[in-house]
């Protein structure tokens, strides 16, 4: 990395703070944790994992921009800029790829296409070139723009261009460079010795960055050596070959490999593998960087829909995907499947979930996932452990339908889990199972948001292809394409349209609003609620509005024409079964349907009340029939628990038993004149009637009833933690405090002044409320204060500070005596005082 | 939302809300892919199966017809996931034809090519197929044209049969309009079922399905095979083809157990053809008995499996299936699709029965209670005698008696699975009963003196459960059955079901034992019944007998 440049420092530091928020808010990265000076904002700025990740979201345009600024060695005005890169600009009807016989400027491109490019340009570009300075990555005035530190290197090949002659020739011994100069120069006897092999690159370099040298040392050579650096003109830029470091003149070559590296138009990088070196390259390109360059990313192509109905289409899946999720929960609840030994749900498990819901086994996977993710299943401890429902469940299934499925689709979009790969095979060829816990990609909240942002960009109702939505993204973030990146945009769309998000494959407006909504966050909103009810909001009034009332047939069924009210949904659930789920619910009354509802503790009577009001037509004969029928039959034999009996032929010693105050905490029963029932034990049992002067004796006894019933469980483990995705910005007050502090820092810096001393004096106290409001005050005002505080053993000790923010019980500022920016706790200031000159 | 009268389930049900004013059009459009499946009084249930979807495809549906029809009709959004599988599903069809060639007589060309490499590579149809002849055509065997739509259907890729039919041997046939005429769905079925080629005509019990099969016989005025159930079904083929066609007495055979009569109109039973001597289906050369030009398929939920082999032999020939149910009870429902062909033509029940066509029906399910001692014998009786003993109540006599009673005025029918039971019914009612044994001379006696009204009431046992005609039973009492099947539910209603000479109502009342295995089978029956979308209804046996 070359060293910090003084100038970008200077640069960064003309920019007002307005300038530098924007840059914080962009690369929250910069300022987390917040740097002291902005020497330090500046050398984090260039590091190289910081421009790599603002350089990966920079769309195509920009980064020609940043790439063609690259490749000068320079500085250099807009004009030229705009010059450059419109020839890059492909004119109608134009073969972009075609290799250029003749030089820059005498190339196809005529002087009219290029205007007219350039002045297509010169908007754009100007707004690129504000926006890249905004970020930090080109600094400099207008007539003087750099690449700002540590580009260059984070850029290897930019454009796809080789490296330079001086670096392309590194490894070239210095004969051999003196013999290949002497080849190529026009004058043979001229290159005399060179100092050092860094001379004779020098020289080199000068003499291929001639185009007219260039020009004649391609035109001398082979058609197909001329071929072969066709190939490697657009990249990639470099090749193996056998044997590269080989040594060849011009008049001893004979392949068109070796007429290629005798004339340096390619340079052997290592034993087998050569490159392009960049001035050939840029020559071979015709002086321009890129083929086809728009300012404008490609348009979208696709299917146009109707907006209403693909909205509809869509909120009829996201209501079946809710309850889908519901059944799914409800089901495993009391018959939850196992987790396996590695973790994860087993393939059995999946099957049998796919069937339960009726759907493919990818779609369970990704409605196990997001139940999962939006924490409502979760393994429950232990060393069988099991899927179980959690208690968070209990709290979204009473919510209405379209907040559980914000709640879902929320979940869905920042989940870091891909339930697409499920039933793929790892590296390693072991199974990835639903629910293991190596189905996570850190990448996938990103992409998901980014596709969606694509379908929020197309016109209402258009459902765009798999190809031109990745194309888009290609122009958008073109360093982070790849195919394992198309493949989670290609489960983005499948799943968005299975979670109702998007409806016939156009985005819906409750989808556009939950991923506008989490784009949002980070700024305003920092729970995302306020985002996700809004499409919560949209998705309310398309779907199914509850009905109170069904319609009962004489084939003992219920028709629920539309999601239930919460009464009659419970009273249905109980009463009958579920036979058929949609928009619509079918139920089946049966003996043991019935039963269980007068197990339940409803009467025939209540039933069939509640069946009457319930239903739009008259109670169907064979139903009233089927009801009374169970009733009649429900009941007549009664059982109970007892955990020891008495029986004794004369039912007047019974009676006294009874009778008997002392028999009370026994809890006996009478069931017959000579059989009491008692729920104490029967060693308990004989020894209190012993007590009680009786003389009972102990029988064999066989018939203890135990009684299991079904308890719906749910699992004690927390739901996972939140993601916290990286793309997520800082709150906007976050990032002007960050900036203030580290102009604070940075005066500190400059003025190397020396901290103000404390005033003499007491340490100040000051009431905990005038405190606040003093600091409160001095960071309206940006003044220094003197503060007293606690450190952490107890001390009183005293610091200059320049407060930046006060937030949750933490002072951030400026420390001066410490020249950095630490947090203070506010109950440990135990006095403020203004000191501000 | 849209307020639609259909309501899209995510099992690919569809349940149609009938009272809605939108019922009637949103039904039409729907029935062409999909199976009714229900249809009681408020909510009729179809079902879209890959079955239907192919079916309305072969009737030059397309998906993008279909997909319209639910979103139009549908109250609420359908899931995009059953439309796309809808799509995927129909476009399945039709991939692959099956089709005449000038030099190669049979072959099976694809316009997909991924598509036909795919059953290529399947080991069930590589023997099926000859040599290949383009990218896009192989040759077919003629002898493996069934078996290879057969096979393909399986797989999934259904073929369309473009292949044509022989004509076969000519021989003039009319239908002779005097006192009758065909009715309009008659016609309707039977020119749908000519246009298609081959194909199945389903029409309820009652509805004049063997006018169908002669109006068929007409259009195609070829020489006939005729497949029917049973030797009483045949005979009463034979009457009616004499009754309503141009065709005399020495125009048609019988080839049955007794008889052996080649005609060019050839009245065969499923018995006869699947006898086997020593492994060997003794009439399998019926079929290559002459140049046939139509086969008719006889209730072909019941047809057996071995004449469906036979059947795959036969894909030259044109053929005409007639049933009251495409649901087969052993799920072969894919074998009659491709080797019959797909559905030409569907009535529902209920709508041939507001026109008038058939008789409305009650359906009343009677309780009897067993006695404190029977129902310590039945708690004791073994497992496979319970059915029998609950089945066979001595309650179940009187109450059938006060039933008997109670309709003085009309032709009663007393339907029963055991013989004792019968003979014992047959006693009390001193009426005449008609089982296994009884001769066929003797029972179609029988037969005409029910008819004539010389006899009131007459005791059937299963015999009589196909095909058998008995224009006048208003009422029907069933005292047991084959365990609730649902295939001979339809049968027994059947029965009843023919349209009156006085228009009345037809009225079915089974005979149940309170809290048996009686009362299980009952469940099923009393299901299937009010999915057909007749009234039920339960009543108690000490009602009946107080009114008595």
């Amino acid at each position: 990395m070359e060293p910090m440049s003084g100038e970008f420092i200077e640069w960064l530091r003309e920019r007002d703070d307005e300038q530098l928020c924007a840059l914080a808010s962009a690369r929250p990265e910069l300022v987390t944790p917040v740097p002291a000076h902005l020497a330090g904002l500046a050398s984090r700025a260039t590091s190289p994992s910081a421009v790599g990740r603002v350089l990966d979201r920079l769309d195509r345009f920009s980064l020609a921009v940043v790439e063609t600024l690259a490749v000068q060695p320079a500085a250099m005005s807009v004009t030229d800029l705009v010059e450059l890169l419109a020839r890059a600009v492909p004119g109608p009807g134009e073969d972009a790829g075609a290799l250029p016989g003749k030089g820059p400027g005498k190339g196809g491109r005529t002087a009219g296409k290029v205007k007219s490019a350039r002045a297509m340009l010169a908007a754009p570009v100007s707004a690129t070139v504000e926006r890249l300075r905004m970020l930090a990555l080109v600094y400099g005035p207008c007539e003087a723009l750099s690449v700002a530190p540590g580009v260059r290197e984070v850029l290897e090949g930019p454009a796809g261009l080789g490296p330079p002659v001086f670096d392309a020739f590194r490894h070239s011994p210095q004969d051999r460079l003196e013999l290949l100069i002497a080849d190529i120069g026009l004058d043979p006897a001229a290159p005399g010795p060179f100092a050092d092999s860094a001379a004779a690159r020098e020289r080199l370099a000068d003499l291929l960055d001639d185009i007219a040298v260039v020009e004649r040392l391609v035109a001398e050579v082979s058609p197909q050596a001329r071929a072969a650096l066709g190939e490697l003109a657009w990249g990639p830029a470099s090749g193996r070959v056998p044997n590269a470091r080989r040594e060849v003149r011009t008049s001893t070559a004979k392949s068109p490999i070796e007429e290629l590296l005798a004339r340096g138009l390619l340079a052997a990088t290592g034993d087998e593998s050569v490159a392009l070196p960049r001035e050939v390259g840029l020559f071979l390109r015709g002086g321009r960087l890129h083929r086809d360059l728009s300012p404008e990313p490609p348009p979208l192509r696709g299917t146009s829909r109707d907006s209403g109905l693909s909205d509809r289409t869509a909120a009829g899946q996201a209501f079946t995907f809710v309850r889908a999720v519901e059944e799914l929960c409800e089901r495993w609840g009391f018959d939850p499947p196992g987790v396996l030994r590695t973790g994860g749900l087993a393939v059995r498990d999946l099957k049998r979930t796919a069937q339960l819901l009726d759907v493919p086994e990818q779609a369970a996977a990704l409605v196990t996932e997001v139940a999962f993710a939006a924490g409502l299943i979760a393994a429950s401890g232990g060393v069988d452990g099991e899927w179980l429902p959690t208690s968070g469940y209990d709290v979204w299934r009473v919510k209405c339908t379209e907040d559980r499925w914000a709640i879902l689709a929320g979940a869905w979009l920042s989940t870091d889990r891909v339930p697409g790969i499920v039933g793929d095979r790892d590296e390693r060829d072991r199974l990835l199972n639903a629910l293991h816990p190596d189905l996570r990609r850190s990448a996938a909240p990103e992409v998901r948001a980014a596709t969606l942002g694509v379908l929020a960009s197309a016109e209402r109702g258009l459902a765009p292809d798999l190809a031109a939505v990745l194309d888009r993204l290609a122009w958008e973030q073109p360093r982070r394409r790849g195919p394992y990146r198309d493949q989670l945009v290609e489960f983005t769309l499948r799943e968005a349209e299975l979670l109702g998000v998007t409806g016939l494959g156009a985005l819906s407006a409750h989808g556009a609003a939950l991923s506008s909504g989490s784009k949002a966050r980070p700024q305003s909103r920092p729970n995302g609620a306020i985002g996700n009810r809004s499409a919560a909001d949209l998705l309310g009034p398309l779907l199914p509005e509850p009905v109170d009332h069904v319609l009962l047939q004489a084939d003992l069924t219920a028709v629920a024409p539309g999601p239930l009210t919460a009464e009659l949904n419970r009273f249905l659930a109980l009463a009958a079964e579920v036979e058929s789920t949609g928009g619509a619910t079918v139920y089946r009354f049966g003996e043991q349907s019935i039963r269980r509802a007068l197990d339940a503790g409803q009467s025939a009577d209540d039933l069939l009340s509640m069946l009457e009001r319930h239903s739009a037509t008259p109670v169907p004969q064979p139903l009233s029939y089927l009801v009374t029928d169970a009733a009649r039959r429900h009941g007549r034999m009664r059982v109970g628990t007892a955990s020891a009996y008495i029986r004794c032929d004369d039912s007047a010693l019974l009676d006294q038993v009874m009778a008997d105050r002392r028999s009370i905490p026994l809890r006996l029963r009478r069931l017959a004149p000579t059989v009491i029932a008692s729920r104490t034990g029967s060693t308990a049992l004989v020894d209190s009637l012993r007590a009680m002067g009786y003389a009972p004796v102990a029988e064999s006894a066989e018939g203890d009833v135990m009684i299991t019933h079904l308890e719906a469980r749910r699992a004690e483990a927390a739901p996972p933690a939140k993601v916290t995705s990286s793309f997520a910005g800082l709150p906007a007050e976050a990032v002007t405090a960050a900036i203030r502090a580290i102009r604070a820092g940075d005066a500190a810096h400059l003025a190397r002044r020396r901290p103000t001393a404390a005033p003499m004096g007491q340490v100040p106290r000051t009431p905990s409320t005038a405190t606040i409001s003093a600091l409160q005050e001095a960071i309206k005002r940006g003044t220094r204060v003197w503060i007293g505080y606690l450190d952490s053993q107890g001390n009183a000790t005293s610091r200059i500070l320049e407060p930046a923010r006060m937030e949750a019980g933490y002072l951030t500022a400026y420390d001066e005596t410490r020249a950095a920016v630490h947090r203070f706790q506010l109950h440990r200031i135990t006095g403020v005082t203004d000191i501000s000159d | 939302m849209n307020d639609g009268p259909l309501i899209v389930q995510s099992d690919k049900t569809l349940l149609l809300e009938v009272g809605h004013p939108g019922a009637d059009a949103c039904r039409k459009a729907i029935a062409p892919f999909a199976e009714l499946e229900r249809a009681p009084e408020h909510v009729h249930t179809y079902r879209v199966t890959p079955l239907a979807l192919w079916n309305a495809r072969a009737a030059g549906h397309d998906a993008e017809q279909v997909v319209d029809a639910l979103i139009t009709h549908s109250r609420y959004p359908v899931p995009h996931a059953l439309l796309v599988d809808v799509a995927e599903t129909m476009s399945r069809f039709g991939r692959l034809r099956l089709e005449k060639h000038p030099v190669h007589d049979l072959v099976l060309s694809s316009t997909d090519r991924a598509v036909l490499e795919e059953v290529l590579r399947s080991k069930k149809i590589q023997p099926l197929l000859g040599e290949r002849i383009g990218d896009d055509t192989v040759r077919v065997h003629p002898s493996e044209r069934g078996t290879l739509k057969q096979a393909l259907l399986k797989l999934g890729w259904p073929a369309e049969d473009l292949a044509g039919y022989v004509d076969g041997e000519r021989h003039d046939i009319g239908l002779v309009e005097d006192g009758w005429a065909l009715r309009a769905y008659q016609r309707d079925a039977a020119d749908s079922f000519w246009h298609g080629g081959s194909g199945v005509v389903v029409l309820p019990c009652g509805a004049g399905k063997t006018i169908v099969g002669a109006a068929a016989m007409a259009r195609a005025s070829a020489t006939t095979l005729i497949l029917v159930t049973n030797t009483v079904s045949a005979h009463q083929w034979k009457q009616e083809l004499l009754r309503r066609t141009t065709l005399t007495e020495d125009e048609i055979g019988e080839y049955t157990g007794t008889k052996k009569e080649i005609r060019p109109v050839t009245i065969a039973t499923y018995q006869v053809m699947t006898t086997r001597r020593q492994g060997v289906y003794r009439h399998l050369e019926l079929f290559d008995a002459r140049d046939w030009g139509l086969v008719v398929y006889d209730e072909v939920h019941l047809l057996p499996a071995p004449i469906f082999r036979m059947t795959a032999d036969l894909q030259a020939r044109r053929r005409i299936g007639l049933t009251a149910t495409l649901v087969r009870e052993d799920g072969r429902e894919g074998d009659v699709f491709s080797l019959i062909g797909p559905k030409r033509y569907d009535a529902p029940w209920k709508e041939m029965e507001n026109q008038g066509w058939i008789a409305p029906a009650d359906c009343v399910e009677v309780r009897v209670t067993l006695s404190d001692a029977e129902r310590l014998s039945y708690a004791m009786a073994e497992a496979e005698e319970r059915y029998r003993f609950c089945a066979t109540t001595p309650s179940k006599l009187r109450i059938t008696e006060a039933l008997v009673k109670r309709h003085v005025d009309d032709q009663v029918l007393v339907i029963g699975q055991y013989i004792d039971q019968l003979d014992e019914l047959a006693e009390h009612l001193s009426a005449p009963v008609i089982k296994g044994e009884t001769r066929v001379r003797e029972r179609e006696r029988l037969f005409q003196a029910f008819r004539d009204k010389e006899i009131r009431v007459l005791v059937v046992s299963k015999v009589a459960n196909f095909s058998i005609d008995l224009p006048e039973a208003s009422v029907a009492i069933q005292v047991s059955g084959t365990f609730g099947s649902r295939q001979e539910e339809a049968q027994r209603l059947g029965r009843v079901l023919r349209p009156k000479a006085d228009g009345g109502g037809a009225r079915f009342y089974s005979v149940v034992s309170r809290d048996t295995v009686d009362q299980d089978f009952a469940a099923h029956r009393q299901r299937f019944l009010a999915e057909q979308g007749y009234a039920y209804q339960i009543v108690d046996a000490d009602d009946v007998l107080d009114d008595a």
